[in-house]
C-alpha cells in the first residue's frame, strides 16, 4: 500500500539515480550572497583582503529568522559587493578568491556524545553551521524545529523528491543510508518528538530496501512508501499522505502537529554535528538538453552557473533557459554569473526543446487543471477573474491557497500561464495589503501627532 | 569564452519551466479517432455516401472558421482542429441520404453563429454541433427526418425509406428485426453516426483511456437514461429489455460520449459534471416519453448546456484542509449574523 494525497500529475521524470556522484572542481572565484535563506539578510563579517578558511563564518545576523553563510573555499576575499542572485537581483556577496588548499577551519568540533542527546546542543549547531530547508524553500531549519517544540507530535521527513531531473535525495539516500537515518534521530531529538516518519516514493525502491536493512526504528523512524505523483513533496500532501492530517487554508503544518524536513536537510544536520560540517557543498543535479548528461555533480556553494556547465562539459546546445530547483517549481537565473546556493538542488539548462509554450493561448475549458490541483482550488476560474482584475472573486476562490506547485499550468492542454497568474495575483495581494498596513500606520502617525 | 556566453539572452519565466505533451490538436485528433468506429459502422450500413457530408461538413466548418477569423482579422485558429472536429460531428448526426449541401448550412450557423461570434474555441455556450443540428432539424424537418435502410436489413425491409426503432417503441411497437443485440452492433436505421453503441462504446473507452474526457458525464448521462428507464418500463416489454432498447436507439450514445462532453459547454467542476450529466439524462427520458419528437438528446444536452455556469458556480468545492466541520461552522456563524442582524 503506497500513501499519496488526491489529485497531482505525472511529468516525464527524466531522473538519473545510476549515474555516480561526480565532485565538481570549486571554481577559481565563489560568489557567496548574504541571503541564502528565508528571513534577515546576513551582514558580512569579513572586508577585502581578509584570508578566509574553508567553513569559515563570512556573514551573519542575529534576528531569529536568519541563518548564517560559510565560505565553501580557503582563499582571499576580493571583494564585498552587490553581485548576481540566482534568484533574481543583485544581493550584497563576499567574493573569494580559492587557493585551491581547501585550509579547513576548526570553529565548529564534531558535537559530543553527551550534546548529541541534548536538544538545545543540536539547535544551536544546526543555526551556527547554516542548515537552512534544502529541498528548495531556504527556511531556517533550526527555527522551525525550534518554534514546533510542545506543538509537534510528529516529524515528517520529505523523501519524495517528486520534481523531475532530481536526483540529489535518492543519491544521498543510497550513498549515505546510516548517516542520513542518524541525521533524522537529530531533529527527532532537537524537536522532542517520540517518531519520525520517512516518507519516500516507491520510484526509491531500492533506497527504501536500503534504508529498511538499517533498522530505521532504532533511531525511532518509520518509512513510508509514497505512490509516484508530483506534487508529493509538497509539504501539505507530505503530511496528508504520511499522517492523514489535513493543514488547514493558510495555516502551517505545526498548525496539525507536523513538522516536514528534507532529506537533504537531514543529511546537512548530520555532518555539522557529528562532522563539525557547515553547508558549503550540495549534490546539483545538472541537466537538460543544452549540456551533455545528465550529471550529480557535488558542487560547493557559490560555484557560477557557467562556470558549472562547463565543469558538466559545456553546453552542446545554446541555453534558452536557467531553471534552478527542478522544472516543475524552479524559477529561472537571469545570469550566468549568478552562483549555485544552498537551496539549488538542480541546475537545468533547458533549450527549445523543452519549452512548448504557444503564443495567444486560448482556454478550453476542459477543466483538466481541475481535476489535478492537490488544493482542490479551480484554476480555471481563478486564472478568469485574474484576467478581469476581479480581485473579490479571486479571493473567493482562494487563490492565496495556490501554492504554485505549476500541475495545473503542466497539465493544461491550451497551455494557458497559469501559475504564472497566480503567483502574479499573489503578490498583488500582498502588496495590497503592505500598502494598506503603511496607509493605516500613517494615519495613526498622523492623528498622534495631533 | 565567458565573454561569448553572456551574448546569450536567456529567457525567463515563472513555473512550471515543462508542459505535458498533451495539447488543443492532439485532444481534438483524438476525438476524430475515437470516432472512426462510429464512421466504418456508418459507412458499412450506408456505403459510400455518408463519406461525402462527412467531408463536405468538415470543409466546410474549416471554411467558415478560417474566413470568419480572416474576414475580422483575428488570429488564424482552424489548426487547432476545433473546426473540423465540429464538422465531423454535425456530419455524423446527417440522416445517411441528406443532400450534400445540408453540413454546410448547419456549420455556417455552428461555426458562425454560435461558435465565433461569441469569441472562438472555449467561449461558445451551445455545442456548435448541436446547435447546427436544431437548426437544420427546425428549417429542414422532412429531410432530417427521412431514414434509409441499413445494410443489414436491406432483405427484411422493402421500400427505400423505413421508421426509426424509437418510433417503434413509442408508437404502434417495435418490429421484431431489431433485438437488443441487432441494436447495439447498429443494424438500425438513424444518423450516420449514431447508429452502433458498440462502435461508440468503443470511442468512449478510447477517450477515457486517453484522458481526453473523464468518466462522469457519460456514465452519469447514460446511467441515468438507463436507471430511468429500467424503472418506468413499458407495458408488452421486460423492464431490462425496454432499458436496453432505449440505451441502443436515437443519438443517445453519440450524445452522451461525444456531444455532452464537449469541453466548452459542459462543467469543469466533477460534481457538477455529475449534475449535468443526469440532467441531460432526465431530459432525454422526458422528451422521449412525453416530447414532441420521438428523439431528446439534442435538446437535452443544449438545455443543460445553459446550465453549464450555474452548475458550474453552484459545485464550487472547498479548498484542501477544509474538513466537513469547517464548513458547518461556517454555515452556522452566517446563520448567527443573520440572525443577529435582524434583532438590530
Amino acid at each position: 500500500m503506497t500513501h499519496t494525497f488526491k489529485g497531482g500529475v505525472h511529468p516525464n521524470y527524466m531522473k538519473a539515480p545510476q549515474v555516480p556522484i561526480s565532485v565538481v572542481t570549486p571554481p577559481p572565484e565563489v560568489v557567496i550572497p548574504m541571503v541564502q535563506h528565508i528571513g534577515a539578510p546576513c551582514k558580512p563579517l569579513v572586508a577585502k583582503g581578509d584570508y578566509v578558511k574553508m567553513g569559515q563564518k563570512i556573514g551573519e545576523n542575529p534576528a531569529p529568522v536568519s541563518a548564517p553563510v560559510h565560505a565553501s573555499v580557503s582563499g582571499k576575499v576580493v571583494a564585498v559587493e552587490p553581485r548576481p542572485h540566482p534568484l533574481g537581483d543583485m544581493i550584497m556577496s563576499v567574493v573569494i578568491e580559492n587557493d585551491y588548499q581547501d585550509t579547513p577551519c576548526e570553529d565548529l568540533a564534531p558535537l559530543t556524545e553527551e550534546e548529541l542527546k541534548s536538544p538545545e546542543a543540536i539547535l544551536t549547531r544546526m543555526r551556527e553551521a547554516g542548515v537552512v530547508g534544502m529541498g528548495g524553500a531556504m527556511f531556517p531549519t533550526a527555527f522551525k524545529v525550534r518554534s514546533g517544540i510542545g506543538k509537534v507530535d510528529k516529524l515528517v521527513i520529505n523523501g519524495a523528491e517528486c520534481e523531475p531531473y532530481l536526483n540529489g535525495d535518492h543519491l544521498t539516500m543510497l550513498n549515505y543510508p546510516e548517516k542520513l537515518l542518524k541525521g533524522i534521530e537529530l531533529v527527532r531529538i532537537a524537536g522532542g518528538v517520540k517518531k519520525a516518519f520517512y516518507g519516500i516514493e516507491v520510484n526509491k525502491q531500492d533506497a527504501i530496501d536500503l534504508l529498511n536493512s538499517f533498522h530505521p526504528e532504532q533511531y525511532g523512524i518509520e518509512i513510508v512508501p509514497e505512490a509516484v505523483k508530483y506534487p508529493q513533496g509538497g509539504e501539505k500532501m507530505q503530511v496528508k499522505a504520511v499522517t492523514g492530517r489535513e493543514v488547514k487554508p493558510g495555516g502551517l503544518p505545526a498548525g496539525v502537529g507536523c513538522t516536514v524536513v528534507s532529506t537533504r536537510t537531514c543529511y546537512a544536520i548530520y555532518q555539522a554535528c557529528y562532522e563539525g560540517k557547515p553547508v558549503i557543498e550540495r549534490i546539483v543535479t545538472v541537466g537538460g538538453s543544452a549540456v551533455d548528461g545528465p550529471h550529480n555533480a557535488l558542487t560547493r556553494v557559490g560555484t557560477p552557473l557557467g562556470y558549472l556547465a562547463e565543469q558538466c562539459g559545456g553546453f552542446v546546445k545554446t541555453p534558452r533557459k536557467i531553471v534552478l530547483g527542478g522544472p516543475m517549481m524552479g524559477i529561472c537565473a537571469t545570469s550566468f554569473e549568478a552562483p549555485t546556493i544552498k537551496g539549488t538542488a538542480g541546475v537545468l539548462y533547458f533549450t527549445e526543446e523543452e519549452d512548448r509554450m504557444v503564443e495567444n493561448p486560448q482556454c478550453i475549458r476542459c477543466g483538466k487543471c481541475i481535476t489535478v490541483c492537490p488544493m482542490n482550488l479551480e484554476p480555471v476560474f481563478m486564472y478568469m477573474y485574474y484576467n478581469k482584475g476581479d480581485y473579490e472573486n479571486m479571493e473567493k476562490y482562494h487563490v492565496m491557497d495556490c501554492f504554485e506547485c505549476g500541475s495545473c499550468a503542466f497539465n493544461c492542454p491550451a497551455r494557458m500561464p497559469l501559475t504564472h497568474a497566480f503567483k502574479t495575483a499573489k503578490l498583488m495581494f500582498q502588496d495590497k495589503a503592505a500598502r494598506e498596513k503603511a496607509a493605516a500606520e500613517a494615519k495613526a502617525a498622523k492623528e498622534a501627532q495631533k | 569564452m565567458s565573454e561569448k556566453k553572456e551574448r546569450i539572452i536567456l529567457d525567463v519565466a515563472y513555473q512550471p519551466q515543462v508542459r505535458t505533451t498533451q495539447d488543443t490538436k492532439r485532444l481534438m485528433l483524438d476525438v476524430m479517432i475515437a470516432l472512426l468506429p462510429a464512421i466504418i459502422v456508418g459507412v458499412l450500413q450506408f456505403g459510400l455516401y455518408p463519406l461525402v457530408l462527412l467531408l463536405t461538413g468538415v470543409c466546410s466548418a474549416v471554411f467558415w472558421e478560417w474566413g470568419y477569423r480572416r474576414l475580422f482579422k483575428k488570429d488564424a485558429s482552424i489548426g487547432d482542429l476545433s473546426a473540423a472536429l465540429t464538422g465531423l460531428l454535425l456530419g455524423l448526426t446527417m440522416p445517411p441520404t441528406a443532400p450534400w449541401w445540408l453540413p454546410v448550412i448547419g456549420t455556417f450557423f455552428g461555426i458562425v453563429v454560435v461558435k465565433q461570434l461569441y469569441g472562438g474555441i472555449g467561449k461558445n455556450f451551445l455545442n456548435p454541433a448541436l446547435a447546427g443540428r436544431a437548426f437544420l432539424f427546425s428549417s429542414y424537418a422532412t429531410i432530417m427526418a427521412t431514414w434509409s435502410i441499413p445494410n443489414a436489413l436491406s432483405g427484411t425491409v422493402d421500400g427505400t425509406t423505413m421508421a426509426t426503432p424509437l418510433a417503434g417503441m413509442y408508437g404502434d411497437g417495435l418490429p421484431a428485426y431489431f433485438t437488443a443485440k441487432s441494436m447495439f452492433m447498429g443494424y438500425l436505421p438513424g444518423c450516420i453516426g449514431e447508429i452502433s453503441a458498440f462502435a461508440l462504446l468503443l470511442g468512449g473507452a478510447y477517450l477515457i483511456w486517453r484522458k481526453v474526457i473523464s468518466w462522469r458525464i457519460p456514465v452519469s448521462f447514460i446511467g441515468t437514461v438507463g436507471l430511468l428507464t429500467l424503472i418506468f418500463g413499458k407495458s408488452g416489454y421486460s423492464n431490462g429489455q425496454w432499458m436496453l432498447y432505449n440505451l441502443f436507439s436515437g443519438s443517445l450514445m453519440l450524445g452522451a460520449i461525444f456531444m455532452a462532453t464537449d469541453y466548452a459547454t459542459s462543467p469543469v467542476t466533477l460534481n457538477g459534471q455529475l449534475v449535468y450529466g443526469a440532467g441531460c439524462g432526465l431530459l432525454t427520458v422526458l422528451i422521449r416519453y412525453f416530447g414532441g419528437f420521438p428523439e431528446g438528446t439534442t435538446y437535452a444536452i443544449l438545455i443543460m448546456n445553459l446550465c453549464t455556469w450555474a452548475l458550474d458556480k453552484a459545485f464550487h468545492r472547498h479548498q484542501f484542509g477544509v474538513s466537513k466541520a469547517d464548513i458547518a461552522f461556517k454555515k452556522a456563524e452566517k446563520l448567527a449574523a443573520k440572525e443577529a442582524a435582524k434583532y438590530e
